[in-house]
C-alpha cells in the first residue's frame, strides 16, 4: 500500500472515531437533558396557594398565619367568582324550560372546569378523595386548566370520509346574553390573584409518602424500597460471589467440570432479567415459601441470583490480576494457602471486587422485571426493617412503569413520574461514581 | 536482617498497607451501618398487613381504599395491579389476603383453590360499565353489540362499514390474564370465539387508553373509572354507560368487580371488604367513576 492511501485510511478512521464519539455524546444528551429538566420540576416548580394548603393540611407543614392571610387574599378574588355563579344559578331558574335545559349542561361543564382549577366550590359537599380537595397545585397545570375553562374542545365532522378535526370554541360566546359572560374574562385576568403562584422548592418530594396514589406528596417509600432491595441483594450476592470466585481461581482444577461451570456462569450473566423474575416467583415464593406473600426478602434473593454471575466474573478477573509474586512471597514465608488468600490476595484484589460489586448494586436498583412478581407493589407505605421478611414494598423502577402505563390519571401526574426517573438515575449514577472513587482511593493506598 | 529477595519485601510492604485498608473498610462499613440505621429508623413497624393483588381495573378502588384504611385503622395495606388472573393465582397460592378481580373466578380456578385448601369467597365491590372507546376525532357515535362483535372477530375491518371514514380499524384488546378481556369476550363476542389475529394487545387499562388516545382509527375497551377527555366513549346499542344505565342493567356491557378472600372474611379483612358498604366507601366509589351496587 502506498503512503498516500495509508494516510487517507488513517485519517478516515480518525474521522469515523470522532464521529461516533459525537453521536454517542448527542444521544446521551438527548436522553439525559429531558430527564434532568423534567425531573427537577418535581422539586422546583411554581406552586400555587393550593399547594401550600395541601402541605399544611396533609403534612402539617408551613406557617399557618402566612397561609391564612394568603388564603384570605385569594378568597377575596374568588368570592366574586362565587357571586357570579350564584347569580347565574338564580338567572337559570327564571329561564324558559328549554333554554334552561340547554344552559344547564353547559353550566355543569363550566363548574367542573372551575372545580379543577380552584378546588371545591361553595355548595359542593367535601370530597373523599384528596385529589378533589384542592385546586391546581402547580401553576403550569393551572394554565392548562384555564384553557379548558375558557375554551370548549369540539370536533368538526362535516366531511364523513375523513377523521374529524379539533377546534376550540370560546365558552364566553355560548353564554352570550347571560350574566355568566363576565365570569370568563374575570377568571382569565385574576387567576394569578386567586392562586398566588410563587417559586416553590418542595424537598418533601423526596422525603414524604405519597397521598392519594401519587397525586400529592413524595416518593420516599419508593426510594426506601429501592435501597432495601438493592442492599439486600448485595448482602446475599457479594459474599457468595467472592467465595465462588476464589474457588474458581484458586481451588478448582482445570478440567471439563470447571470449564462447564464457568460457561454456565457466563450464560447466567446473559439471561434476561424477567426469567429471573419468574424463577424467583416459582422458587422463592411458591416452593421455598420464604414469605407468605411478595416480600422484600424474596425480591432481594431474586435480584441476588441475577447479579451473582457479574460479581463472580468481576471478582475472578480482579483475583487473576494480582501479581503472582505476591502469592509466591507469601507462600515462601511458610504461609498456608488459605492464609495467603485471606491476607494477601483478597486485599490486593479488593478494588476490582468492590467495583464489580457496586456496579451490580446499581443494576439491582434499576431492574424492574425481577421484582414485578416477587417484591413490588404499586401502593404501600414505607416499611421498617422488621417487615422485610413479610411485606412487599414499592420501588422506583416498578412504580415508574406503573405511573407510565397503569395509573388511572397518568397524564395528570407526569411530574411525579419524571421525578422518580431522575431519583433512580441519580441513585444509580451515585453508586457508580462511588465505585470509581472507592477504587481510586484503595489503589492509591495500595501503591503507598 | 536483610531483605534481599523481592517477593518478601513486597509482602512486608504490603502488610503495612493492609492495616490502612482495614481502617478504610471499617470506615466504609460504619458508613453503611449509619445509612442503614437512618433508613430503618424512619419507618415504624406496623402490625399486620393486608396484601391485595389482582385486577388493574379494580386498582384505583383498591389503592384508594388502602390509603383510607391505613389512615383510619393503622393497618398497612399494599396493592399490586398484576391482572385478575394473577390475583386468582396469588390467592390460590396463599400469597395475598384479598384477590381483586374484574371477573368472577372460573370453575377451574375454584377447583385448584379447593385442592390447596383455599376456599374463595366473593364479595362485590362495585359495578363497572365496560366503556367502548375510540379517538375523539372518530365521528362514529354509536355501535351495536353485533357490530362490535364483528369488529373484534375480524369480520368488519374498516370504519366505513359502520358509518365512519374510510380507514382500517385498529382493534385493541387486553392480555389473556385480564379480567376485563374475559368479561368483554363473554359479554360481547361470546365464549370460545377467538378475537381477530390482527388485534393489538395492551397490558393495562392505562395503556389501552394511551394507545386509543394517540391512534385515530383505534377502538378499545376500558373500565369506566379510567375514561377521561383523551378518549371518546361510544354508545352500545344506543346506550351510554351512565350510572343509571349500568345500575338497571340496560347498558349491555357491564359487570361486577370483586374482592375474593380465603374463607368468610373476619376481623380486619372483613372490615376492609365491607368498606364499599359504608357511606364513605360509596362516596369513594362514585368519585372514582365506578358505580355503587
Amino acid at each position: 500500500m502506498n503512503i498516500g492511501t495509508r494516510k487517507i485510511l488513517d485519517r478516515s478512521f480518525t474521522a469515523v472515531g470522532i464521529g461516533s464519539i459525537i453521536v454517542m455524546a448527542v444521544a446521551l444528551m438527548i436522553v439525559v437533558v429531558p430527564i434532568i429538566t423534567n425531573g427537577i420540576g418535581a422539586v422546583f416548580f411554581t406552586g400555587t396557594v393550593e399547594h401550600r394548603k395541601m402541605l399544611f393540611s396533609e403534612f402539617k407543614r408551613g406557617d399557618s398565619e402566612g397561609l391564612s392571610s394568603e388564603v384570605a387574599s385569594s378568597e377575596r378574588y374568588r368570592a366574586k367568582v362565587y357571586e357570579m355563579l350564584t347569580g347565574f344559578e338564580a338567572e337559570l331558574e327564571t329561564m324558559a324550560p328549554e333554554k334552561k335545559a340547554e344552559y344547564k349542561s353547559k353550566y355543569a361543564q363550566v363548574r367542573a372546569a372551575l372545580q379543577a382549577l380552584l378546588g371545591p366550590l361553595p355548595g359542593d359537599s367535601a370530597p373523599m378523595l384528596t385529589r378533589f380537595k384542592y385546586g391546581q397545585t402547580r401553576w403550569e397545570k393551572a394554565e392548562e386548566k384555564l384553557h379548558d375553562f375558557l375554551y370548549e374542545s369540539k370536533w368538526d365532522n362535516s366531511n364523513p370520509d375523513v377523521m374529524s378535526k379539533e377546534y376550540f370554541v370560546s365558552r364566553a360566546i355560548s353564554f352570550q346574553g347571560t350574566s355568566l359572560v363576565k365570569l370568563f374574562p374575570y377568571v382569565k385576568n385574576n387567576l394569578e390573584y386567586m392562586l398566588l403562584p410563587e417559586f416553590t422548592v418542595y424537598w418533601g418530594f423526596i422525603t414524604d409518602s405519597s397521598v392519594d396514589s401519587h397525586f400529592f406528596g413524595g416518593i420516599w417509600p419508593e426510594i426506601q424500597g429501592t435501597f432495601f432491595l438493592a442492599v439486600g441483594a448485595m448482602l446475599f450476592a457479594f459474599p457468595l460471589g467472592v467465595v465462588a470466585a476464589v474457588y474458581f481461581t484458586e481451588y478448582a482444577r482445570p478440567g471439563f467440570l470447571n470449564s462447564m461451570l464457568r460457561s454456565a456462569n457466563s450464560t447466567l450473566a446473559g439471561v434476561p432479567s424477567i426469567v429471573f423474575g419468574m424463577f424467583g416467583l416459582a422458587f422463592f415464593i411458591n416452593t421455598m415459601k420464604v414469605s407468605e406473600s411478595k416480600s422484600v426478602i424474596a425480591g432481594a434473593l431474586t435480584l441476588a441470583i441475577m447479579i451473582l454471575p457479574t460479581i463472580i466474573r468481576a471478582a475472578e478477573e480482579a483475583i487473576l490480576a494480582v501479581p503472582k509474586t505476591y502469592r509466591e512471597a507469601s507462600l515462601s514465608l511458610g504461609s498456608t494457602k488459605w492464609n495467603t488468600i485471606a491476607t494477601v490476595i483478597l486485599p490486593a484484589a479488593l478494588p476490582g471486587i468492590l467495583t464489580g460489586g457496586v456496579i451490580s448494586l446499581g443494576r439491582a436498583a434499576g431492574e424492574t422485571a425481577p421484582i414485578i412478581f416477587t417484591a413490588a407493589v404499586s401502593v404501600g407505605s414505607a416499611i421498617g426493617l422488621a417487615d422485610v421478611f413479610s411485606s412487599p414494598t414499592p420501588a422506583l423502577s416498578w412504580n415508574i412503569y406503573n405511573l407510565a402505563s397503569e395509573h388511572e390519571a397518568a397524564s395528570q401526574i407526569r411530574h411525579v413520574q419524571y421525578g422518580m426517573v431522575l431519583a433512580l438515575v441519580s441513585i444509580v449514577l451515585m453508586l457508580n461514581l462511588s465505585a470509581i472513587v472507592l477504587r481510586a482511593r484503595i489503589s492509591k493506598k495500595l501503591k503507598g | 536482617m536483610k531483605f534481599q529477595s523481592y517477593p518478601v519485601a513486597a509482602y512486608l510492604v504490603y502488610k503495612c498497607k493492609k492495616t490502612r485498608i482495614k481502617t478504610m473498610i471499617k470506615k466504609i462499613s460504619l458508613f453503611v451501618v449509619l445509612l442503614a440505621v437512618t433508613l430503618f429508623a424512619t419507618a415504624g413497624a406496623v402490625g399486620n398487613t393486608l396484601v391485595l393483588d389482582g385486577s388493574t381495573t379494580v386498582g384505583p378502588l383498591a389503592k384508594t381504599f388502602a390509603a383510607y384504611f391505613t389512615k383510619k385503622y393503622g393497618v398497612r395495606v399494599t396493592v399490586s395491579e398484576s391482572g385478575s388472573g394473577n390475583g386468582a393465582k396469588s390467592l390460590i397460592n396463599g400469597s395475598c389476603t384479598i384477590a381483586t378481580m374484574s371477573r368472577a373466578m372460573k370453575a377451574a380456578e375454584i377447583a385448584a383453590a379447593r385442592q390447596k385448601g383455599v376456599n374463595p369467597v366473593a364479595s362485590i365491590v362495585a359495578l363497572d360499565g365496560l366503556a367502548m372507546v375510540v379517538h375523539p376525532a372518530n365521528p362514529v357515535r354509536s355501535l351495536t353489540k353485533a357490530q362490535i362483535s364483528s369488529i373484534y372477530r375480524g369480520a368488519i375491518t374498516n370504519w366505513r362499514e359502520v358509518g365512519g371514514p374510510n380507514t382500517r380499524i385498529v382493534v385493541i384488546q387486553r392480555e389473556s390474564n385480564s379480567g376485563t378481556e374475559e368479561s368483554f369476550k363473554e359479554l360481547v363476542i361470546g365464549k370460545g370465539i377467538p378475537v381477530t389475529g390482527s388485534a393489538e394487545t395492551q397490558s393495562s387499562n392505562g395503556s389501552v387508553k394511551s394507545r386509543v388516545s394517540t391512534t385515530l382509527s383505534a377502538i378499545g375497551f376500558l373500565g369506566h373509572g379510567f375514561v377521561d377527555g383523551s378518549v371518546k366513549v361510544i354508545a352500545v346499542n344506543g346506550i351510554f354507560p351512565t350510572v343509571a344505565a349500568v345500575k338497571n342493567g340496560t347498558y349491555p356491557v357491564s359487570r361486577p368487580l370483586y374482592f375474593y378472600t380465603n374463607g368468610q372474611p373476619s376481623g380486619v379483612v372483613k372490615q376492609f371488604v365491607d368498606l364499599p358498604k359504608s357511606a364513605e366507601g360509596k362516596r369513594m366509589i362514585t368519585e372514582l367513576g365506578f358505580i355503587n351496587r
